[in-house]
């Protein structure tokens, strides 16, 4: 049985739509400290996109408070450089999981290798600068993928993915698989003025070629089997230790041989049968609780996607999809190339699985690839949104009308000076916990950006996944009302298309980042470890630096820290 | 002068100078002793109105002179004041911009007219003086706001203390005059004079005829030696009128927190629980908790057994060891832990009053933190001697 349940609730046949509404739940036994809350994710909808295992900004109470029903995390935030895979093999007992570790236990808990929401880089083609997971991270090989910690690439065994599963035993697993996310970057390292003019004029640039899809297919389905096997306490890796073994006599036969030449100056004797080689299975420990998800790719070659697709589909085991976008690295491809290949491979999935999609990001673009059929998406979006600054204002479905003081933006971003005198919250009538009740104001929270409070974000966070999660609830009940294709034709004639997103930052936030950077060399010229030791991007630099506010106790608690920072450097 | 507050003594410790009491503000009550984090900018690093109230915080700092560059007291006066503009329904104190010297003094100049400060945002000069300082305070609508005073570092000696006192005294009346709200705003004197006995003397005597609605020990807390600090609490608090609030200024160690309590003070603040939590040091009954250290990857304890706290509810060491000073919701979540730890010792603090077994708290409170008798602090041996408790006698 499988440890989830999908059921597809309506799916509307519009023409050029196969969306479809549905819920994703977990079905296993709860454990008996487990409260008997059904877990449920509504499709077309999200995982919450996660670092570490949190959603960004945001403490446990304050993420219950939004409406997804699960978080999706990925094993190269959780798993140190420095860790062995098995590093969970320290924790407290056998019983205690992954949704203990990170305090997600009312929540579904999808598990991948990477974070490939971050890598992907939505279906509108992004530059290798804004994806600096892509950078100086190797090939994969027969025998492991490379993960990209927080301090540096480590390779991921099938050995150390499956001691993983193990122990975190999320309710959801992603099979290991062989994603190509170095190809372009490596290139863009050594490319020379005549690659690129030759790229351009064959298109070839960012692409990974056929011969190397290829490959990567053969390896995740590989590994494919041997996780199922492994699954079922089957040993999944006989033919890999078989082949070791042969490879390893044949190498100590060479070397007798040799030996016996060199002792006798005999020629080689005949006669030496060839004894086949045996090995033992080991019995191992199933975990049929998880539900296994396993990647779908095949870049940008047709006939790869379909074959990718159909042996994927032909392993009963696996519970549900994650269709691949193309190349993840600074790929080339036209959006309506991606939509493409997306719809290659949809086509060729059975309908009763889930299908997920990572890294679709703004609502124009959840539309056309719920329409594809896709059930399944992530919330980086929002995150990336507030990370600029910016509040969703945008809307779907019947209630979506014209706003003339919102001019039909999508988002507002709150950098903006305009703001600073607004006293009304992000959006009247939204129900988020930064807007509710108007508590909160675009003013103040206009002010938060400009004096670097981390409340900014805690706050913008809150609303935009709010709406995200309106916004699907939306999505769903067009699908249901057979709606879905004339408020997607509103939506675009109101909201028009995300613009493509530069990676500058606002005027004023780099007014305010050079005065804190200015003032801090003016107060405190000595003590850049300390401020290191913070890292960037958490807004709230201004205070880790100020020696005017903290009550005159900052004397002692500099000497600490310049102790402990000393002591962090040299463990 | 007028008083927006009433103050009611619930119990006196039988052995030191503590008590316990209810100060009712023009935002709901506030039981002392207590400690008040520290929202400089109008926002508490992070955490939301709505999880400082569920931490059982019942007044909070802003301060003057942030929120008057930021947003500056005209939008102040447009959206109703700061508890408006942050969505915070309790009670709010904001100091008058006056600490900002000592630490700012190489950028300041004083005169008798008011302190000459350099913007820290785009180094441009700008005057506080007793005038404007209340005017902003007026603005922001605090419960309680302090009196702009010529605050000089407690490590300065000579006639510069004198002068300071006295200053600050004329630049009290300054404040009581521009005052625009005594009706719904309180505000609390500021006693100075360093470390000189005298002077402190001195200043209390005159302040107090001022008849403020609470006073404030300030100076102190400015890196002078813990053996001075504690004397010059104790004599303020044997000569300021009993029948109303004391507030020690930027005090917030725990182990000086209960000694000051055991002296008589009732009020404090200070940024070290949050801004310590920045750098991920958690604070424990039992000493703080650098988790950063390689040494909690594999402690799945929470920071604290028996902390109803969400991050101690929520997660383990080896969790928080992976999160702290990288993510911003390692921040919240110790900032979270640190504010509650704070708020609870002073709930624990005034239960033990109340219930008039404060010196045996004391006694627990130092075993649990310093393990041995040996590793006590010896100013806070001294100090609680004072006030009839021997910590090194079981």
């Amino acid at each position: 049985m499988s440890p989830i349940k999908f059921e597809i609730h309506s799916s509307i046949r519009e023409p050029n739509s196969n969306a479809r509404t549905g819920t994703l739940s977990i079905v296993k036994a709860s454990q008996p400290d487990q409260d008997a809350v059904k877990r449920v994710i509504e499709t077309p909808g999200c995982f919450m996109f996660s670092i570490k295992g949190s959603v960004p900004h945001l403490t446990p109470d304050n993420m219950r408070l939004q409406d997804f029903g699960g978080v999706n995390v990925s094993l190269e935030q959780l798993l140190q450089m420095d860790q062995p895979a098995s590093f969970a093999s320290k924790w407290p007992s056998k019983s205690f999981t992954l949704a203990d570790y990170l305090y997600l236990k009312d929540l579904i808990l999808l598990c991948d290798m990477r974070d490939y929401s971050s890598l992907s880089s939505s279906l509108t083609p992004k530059t290798s600068q804004q994806d600096p997971h892509t950078q100086r991270i190797s090939p994969n090989t027969d025998r492991h993928v490379n993960l990209s910690t927080l301090r540096g690439a480590r390779p991921l065994t099938l050995d150390d993915y499956l001691s993983v599963v193990r122990q975190f035993r999320p309710d959801i697993m992603v099979a290991l698989a062989d994603n190509i996310v170095e190809s372009s970057s490596r290139n863009n390292e050594s490319k020379t003025e005549v690659d690129v003019k030759k790229e351009k004029n064959d298109g070839s640039r960012g692409k990974a070629d056929e011969k190397r899809i290829r490959k990567s297919i053969d390896r995740t389905l590989k590994w494919l089997d041997q996780i199922l096997l492994e699954r079922q306490g089957r040993d999944g890796r006989i033919e890999d230790r078989r082949i070791e073994e042969e490879k390893k006599r044949k190498k100590e036969k060479e070397k007798i041989r040799q030996a016996r030449k060199q002792e006798h100056g005999q020629q080689e004797q005949q006669g030496e049968e060839e004894v086949p080689v045996e090995i033992p299975e080991i019995e191992t420990e199933p975990w049929e609780d998880v539900a296994l998800f396993a990647h779908v790719q095949g870049g940008q070659f047709e006939e790869e996607r379909i074959r990718s697709a159909e042996e994927t589909s032909k392993r009963e085991g696996v519970n549900g999809f994650i269709i691949d976008l193309g190349v993840y690295s600074n790929g080339d491809n036209s959006k309506e190339e991606r939509l493409a290949h997306l719809k290659t491979s949809v086509d060729h999935l059975p309908a009763q699985k889930p299908r997920m999609v990572y890294g679709i990001q703004t609502p124009e673009d959840v539309l056309k690839v719920v329409a594809l059929g896709v059930d399944l998406f992530d919330t980086s979006y929002p995150f990336i949104l507030t990370e600029e600054g910016k509040a969703s204002m945008y809307s779907f479905g019947p209630n979506s009308t014209s706003d003339e003081t919102n001019n039909n933006n999508r988002w507002i971003n709150l950098w903006d000076d305009e703001h600073g005198d607004k006293f009304v919250p992000i959006l009247e009538s939204c129900e988020c916990y930064s807007c509710k009740g108007g508590k909160h104001t675009r003013a103040y929270i206009n002010h938060l950006l400009k004096t670097h409070e981390m409340l900014a974000t805690v706050l913008l966070m809150s609303h935009n996944l709010y709406q995200y999660s309106k916004f699907f609830s939306a999505v769903r009940e067009a699908i249901k009302t057979g709606t879905l294709d004339q408020y997607t034709q509103d939506f675009e004639r109101q909201f028009g298309v995300e613009p493509v997103r530069t990676g500058e930052k606002h005027k004023a936030q780099i007014v305010v980042e050079e005065a804190l950077t200015k003032r801090n060399q003016r107060l405190e010229p000595t003590e850049p470890a300390v401020v290191d030791a913070i890292g960037s991007g958490d807004g709230d630099g201004q205070s880790f630096k100020r020696p005017d506010d903290d009550g005159g106790e900052n004397e002692k608690e500099k000497k600490k820290q310049k102790k402990d920072s000393s002591e962090q450097s040299n463990p | 002068m007028k008083s927006a507050l009433t103050w009611e003594v619930l119990a006196k410790c039988s052995t030191t100078k503590a008590r316990a009491s209810i100060l009712t503000l023009p935002h709901g009550p506030v039981n002392t002793p207590v400690f008040m984090p520290v929202g400089t900018q109008g926002t508490l690093k992070g955490i939301t109105p709505d999880q400082i109230e569920g931490l059982g915080c019942q007044i909070m700092l802003n301060n003057t002179y942030h929120l008057g560059l930021r947003p500056g007291q005209e939008l102040l006066d447009v959206c109703g004041g700061a508890h408006v503009f942050q969505g915070w329904n309790r009670n709010l104190l904001t100091d008058s911009g006056g600490f900002q010297m000592v630490s700012l003094l190489k950028l300041a100049e004083i005169t008798e007219q008011g302190v000459q400060f350099e913007s820290p945002h785009d180094g441009s000069l700008m005057l506080l003086t007793p005038e404007h300082s209340m005017s902003l305070q007026n603005s922001i609508g605090a419960d309680i706001m302090m009196q702009l005073d010529d605050v000089v570092s407690s490590l300065t000696t000579g006639p510069r203390v004198e002068e300071a006192m006295w200053r600050s005294i004329r630049w009290l009346d300054r404040c009581i005059k521009a005052h625009k709200k005594p009706e719904s705003q309180n505000l609390f004197a500021i006693i100075q004079g360093g470390l000189d006995p005298e002077l402190r003397k001195k200043c209390i005597e005159e302040m107090v005829k001022r008849d403020t609605p609470g006073y404030a020990i300030g100076g102190l807390s400015g890196g002078e030696e813990k053996d001075k600090f504690w004397r010059v609490v104790t004599l303020c608090t044997d000569l300021m009128p009993r029948t109303k609030p004391i507030y020690c200024m930027g005090v917030g160690y725990a182990e000086d927190l209960v000694v000051c309590v055991a002296l008589g003070v009732d009020m404090f603040d200070c940024v070290f629980p949050t801004r310590t939590a920045r750098f991920g040091n958690a604070l424990t009954a039992t000493g703080t908790l650098c988790l950063r250290q390689a040494k909690f990857k594999d402690d799945f304890r929470p920071i604290e057994e028996g902390c109803d706290c969400i991050t101690c509810k929520s997660y383990t060491r080896a969790y928080l060891y992976t999160v702290v000073t990288k993510e911003t919701v390692g921040c919240h979540l110790i900032s979270i832990h640190n504010t509650a730890y704070q708020l609870r010792l002073m709930r624990q603090v005034g239960d033990s009053i109340i219930e008039d077994r404060f010196p045996q708290f004391i006694h627990k409170f130092f075993k649990d933190l310093f393990v041995e008798k040996s590793a006590y602090p010896e100013w806070a041996v001294n100090a609680l001697r004072s006030v009839n408790i021997d910590l090194l006698k079981e």
